[in-house]
């Protein structure tokens, strides 16, 4: 019994070691690129799929990173469409552009980065001007493959800003975006 | 015999983790800036580089974000701009050919001068009939770029904006002048 925890113990080191390795590795690489999918909750509206590609530049070994991203959604709302016939945009399309700065204190360790930065939300061929607020996380997948150029990663970024709609006066919105994407490092 | 196979098992492990060490080495500090130099860290009289320079900031109170494609030549610099521009009413999507005067070649930071022309596209968003209406117009201003390493850094900009916009209703023109402020990455293609 003892001899099994002192091993539990050791494998358990191991994995550690392992994964601190791997991410030591992925703080050698400049960018990366990641195909995320997750739900995006528009104010008022409602929550549907969420589809974005991300490129990251890393930069003062790996602590920091710029991102630029692109993202589709939709504004479909099944409580409007079931209590309203009105419709207050020309299509129930909506796609993001963000730019954001992160900062990841640990990158090998557990806690998440922080991002800030700013996105263009085009809901329905309006556009927005909002600011970005956001944490996540990069998990290395240790030998996926046979290499370290490979991981996991979540997002939960909120968007902020003004929105207006007819005659209304304007108000601050929350679109919020969860994510959880699978990076490659290059 | 046998202190001779310890000795040759101590060297060969000796010069196991020096090999180990020193690609591991190399890949760590390949990108990073040369502390003792800072000025061979960026040198544009070393031939032609290209840069890509996405960027956001602020134009008259409304946001914008944008992309820049320029070519290094020395104190040179040609680019071509492109910015959306996010109004109320309608989105500015102004094009631009701009050159730029590098007052450093050698250095981290370039502070440098610009001006240009283009053309300059209003867009209405969420009006009905109105349609998009476009202007040639000019810009100057100046900014700077500070390379954090060989090939990446950050980039401020100010520039005006001044365009002559007529009026189909009145037939008059009036001369319209914006302010823009922007901060960005530049990414260095050698």
């Amino acid at each position: 019994m003892k001899e099994c925890k002192r091993l539990m113990v050791v494998m358990l080191f191991a994995v550690l070691l392992l994964q601190s390795s791997s991410a030591q590795a992925q703080l050698r690489y400049e960018s990366s690129l990641t195909f995320a999918a997750g739900a995006y909750a528009a104010s008022g509206f409602g929550t549907n799929h969420y589809l974005g590609a991300r490129y990251n530049y890393f930069f003062l070994g790996g602590k920091y990173f710029v991102e630029a991203s692109l993202g589709i959604s939709s504004l479909r709302s099944r409580v409007l469409e079931s209590v309203s016939k009105l419709q207050l945009f020309e299509s129930q399309r909506l796609y993001s552009y963000e730019f954001v700065v992160a900062y990841d204190a640990n990158p090998a360790g557990y806690l998440p980065y922080l991002d800030v930065g700013v996105a263009g939300i085009n809901q329905g061929g309006q556009t927005s001007f909002a600011g970005v607020v956001g944490l996540g996380k990069r998990i290395p997948l240790t030998g996926f493959l046979g290499s370290n150029q490979f991981g996991v990663r979540y997002d939960i970024r909120d968007q902020i800003f003004s929105q207006k709609f007819n005659n209304t006066d304007s108000f601050i919105s929350h679109n919020i975006a969860f994510t959880v994407g699978f990076q490659l490092y290059f | 015999m046998d202190f001779s196979r310890k000795k040759l098992a101590a060297i060969l492990l000796a010069a196991g983790m020096v090999a180990r060490v020193s690609p591991v080495v190399a890949q760590e500090t390949e990108n990073l800036p040369d502390a003792t130099s800072p000025s061979t860290l960026i040198d544009l009289n070393r031939g032609v580089t290209f840069e890509i320079s996405p960027h956001t900031g602020m134009m008259g109170g409304s946001g914008i974000f944008g992309l820049r494609l320029s070519m290094n030549y020395s104190s040179i610099n040609f680019e071509l701009a492109g910015e959306q521009v996010i109004g109320n009413t309608a989105n500015l999507y102004p094009i631009s050919v701009n050159v730029l005067l590098n007052l450093a070649t050698r250095s981290r930071l370039i502070p440098y001068g610009a001006v240009g022309a283009g053309l300059l596209l209003a867009v209405p968003t969420n009006t009905i009939g109105d349609e998009t209406v476009s202007s040639l117009g000019i810009n100057f201003g100046g900014g700077a770029r500070y390379y954090l390493t060989s090939t990446f850094g950050f980039r401020v900009e100010v520039k005006q904006y001044i365009t002559n916009v007529a009026s189909k209703r009145d037939l008059k023109s009036e001369l319209l002048i914006f302010q823009e402020v922007s901060v960005g990455a530049t990414f260095m293609l050698h």
